[in-house]
């Protein structure tokens, strides 16, 4: 571990629920990733220091904020965290450039610099004028990013920024949060309960279940581990899917993975463009022989991994093996299907079977 | 009754209104802020005993005013060493005022502080800001409207205070007569006339006093709504 990084140790008990949290990485871009209830906001005022009640130890990006072992405790005012908290909390009191220049005496020389970076990233400066109260959802969470930005953070701690819009207006704010993102050099926490805004924003997560950490790596491998798994299934998020289009047509496209499995999607692709598929467990469907004469648009050979019964169901993890496809960990693919069904295709680990997905169960992601 | 005289009376009870609202704000705000925030063992019983004031006969206050701020009395002695009696003159009248008035605005100090999401201070610390600062800029500014209101009313509350103000401050003309005691004592003289004449100015004060914060109140809100 890099004296770089960042280590979040937080502890807090309290009637129904315990916060018990151990991780550290090195990523400039971290998710907190975990569904409602998993203790993220928690964890996230015990970084802000909001907590006096939490044993914490917080080392962000390689600044201690916080180690009771050397009776550190930097209070909240003094630590520099652009907060963006769920629910905007914009001064009602104060205009948008108010709310705006509200943390500018923190940033010093560099408030001017900081809040015309902040104005012109988020394109907020047609509001400057406007009150609070008269903003739309979306121009109320961009006007939170600003503000924090504004203020000349160390550190963004972003909440849920896109949890409390709706899907359209969840798009429109999602290119700022990017550019926010690759514009800015300083670490960003984000937490999400959303795997394809975890995966989209994130270079490194956290998964957070029950005040516990469950997993931490790329996002994309933490999501699909077992360990994560009954999370992502109650998400419907158990296999995601990395590939670039090959075949461009109006109504479906064919694309190929990076190890060169070849899927056909149901949507109009350019050739060459990225896209990230999410396919549940319980659509991908096994077969002792190769079909023939079937609606599914994929069909694939794959070798089992390993079989997991849990809950009633088999989980079946599934390496592709079609033509040119290269078994690497990371091309794996879960199966959700009955005992019976799996005592009937007699699987086990190194068996092979086909592997069917209707080109609808592909849903993109991203 | 000459109208130097009514002056005389209305800006005494102004005075006296004025400086007890002024003298409790701060204890006030801090009490009320302390009693929205935190939760502390007694916290029920020191809300009672800020509430006493208000639910105990005036004159009852009156009473106990007199016995702790009297020559013998526990806090005489500060008086003495001063120099400065403080009995039957109008800053009497000012601390009546002002015990009575204490858990108004302290109530509505503190009812106005609940109302406000504590995660607005949260933000503003996280920004940058200490407490103290926070408090000022954040918290206070979106209370103002209740605040104000429990002024008003601390106020409103001095202008009429009549039996503790005639224990320790007595009715003395000129020195300690404000507009309620010079009520009473001319409906005592038989002076029908003055009494109605004193009416009138506090009615005049009263009615410029709602004027003022009806109107304060509407910008306000359309200030920050």
């Amino acid at each position: 571990m890099s004296s770089a990084g960042t280590l979040i140790e937080a502890r807090l008990r309290r009637p129904g629920f315990a916060l018990d949290v151990e991780a550290t990485w090195d990523e400039r871009v971290a998710v907190v990733f975990g569904p409602s209830g998993s203790g993220k906001t928690t964890l996230f005022r015990t970084v802000l220091g909001l907590l006096p009640a939490a044993r914490a130890r917080t080392r962000l990006a390689g600044v201690w904020l916080e180690d009771p072992e050397r009776g550190l405790r930097i209070p909240t005012e003094r630590r520099g965290l652009g907060w963006v908290p769920q629910d905007p909390t914009l001064f009602p009191h104060l205009s948008v450039e108010q709310n705006v220049r509200f943390g500018a005496a923190r940033a010093g020389e560099d408030a001017e610099r900081a809040r015309r970076l902040a104005i012109e990233v988020l394109e907020i400066g047609d509001l400057l004028g406007r009150r609070v109260d008269g903003l739309s959802g979306g121009e109320r969470q961009r006007v939170a990013m600003a503000r924090a930005l504004a203020s000349g953070p160390r550190a963004l701690l972003m909440d849920e920024p896109l949890a409390a819009l709706d899907l359209p207006l969840r798009a429109r704010v999602l290119p700022y949060l990017l550019r926010l993102r690759d514009e800015l050099e300083i670490p960003i926490l984000y937490i999400t309960h959303d795997p394809d805004e975890a995966m989209l924003v994130g270079e490194v997560a956290v998964v957070l279940d029950a005040g516990r950490v469950v997993a931490t790596g790329s996002p994309r491998e933490v999501l699909w581990s077992r360990s994560v798994l009954p999370l992502s299934e109650a998400l419907g998020l158990e296999n995601v899917i990395d590939a670039r289009a090959v075949e461009a047509g109006d109504t479906e496209s064919t694309v190929e993975t990076a190890v060169g499995l070849r899927l056909v999607v149901p949507a109009p692709l350019k050739r060459g463009e990225s896209v990230r598929l999410g396919l549940r467990a319980q659509d991908v469907l096994l077969a002792g022989e190769r079909p023939n004469r079937l609606s599914a648009r994929n069909v694939f050979e794959a070798a089992v991994v390993d079989c997991e019964k849990r809950d009633g169901s088999v989980f079946v993890r599934l390496a592709p093996l079609s033509e040119g496809a290269r078994a690497t960990p990371d091309a794996r693919l879960v199966a959700k299907i009955t005992p019976a069904a799996a005592a009937e295709l007699g699987l086990r680990p190194g068996a092979s079977v086909y592997v069917i997905v209707k080109a609808q169960a592909l849903r993109r992601l991203a | 009754m000459s109208l130097d005289e009514v002056a005389s009376i209305t800006s005494l009870t102004l005075r006296v209104g004025l400086v007890a609202t002024a003298v409790i704000l701060p204890p006030c705000l801090a009490l009320g802020y302390v009693l929205a925030r935190r939760s502390f063992p007694g916290k029920s019983a020191v809300q009672a005993v800020v509430a006493l004031p208000m639910v105990l006969p005036p004159v009852a206050v009156g009473l106990g005013l007199l016995l702790l701020l009297g020559r013998r009395g526990p806090l005489g002695w500060l008086w003495s060493l001063s120099g400065v009696e403080v009995v039957f003159t109008w800053w009497a009248a000012a601390i009546a005022a002002a015990v009575v008035g204490f858990p108004l605005l302290t109530r509505a100090c503190e009812q106005s502080f609940a109302e406000i999401d504590p995660r607005f201070e949260e933000v503003g610390r996280s920004l940058g800001l200490g407490r103290m600062r926070t408090f000022f800029r954040v918290t206070l500014p979106l209370a103002r409207r209740g605040v104000f209101y429990g002024m008003l009313l601390a106020f409103t509350r001095a202008l009429g205070e009549f039996g503790a103000t005639t224990l320790v401050a007595g009715i003395i003309p000129g020195r300690t007569e404000t507009l309620a005691l010079g009520i009473y004592s001319r409906v005592q003289l038989g002076d029908d006339s003055g009494a109605l004449v004193l009416c009138a100015a506090s009615f005049a004060i009263a009615f410029a006093a709602m004027l003022v914060a009806e109107g304060w109140l509407r910008r306000s809100r359309t200030a920050v709504e």
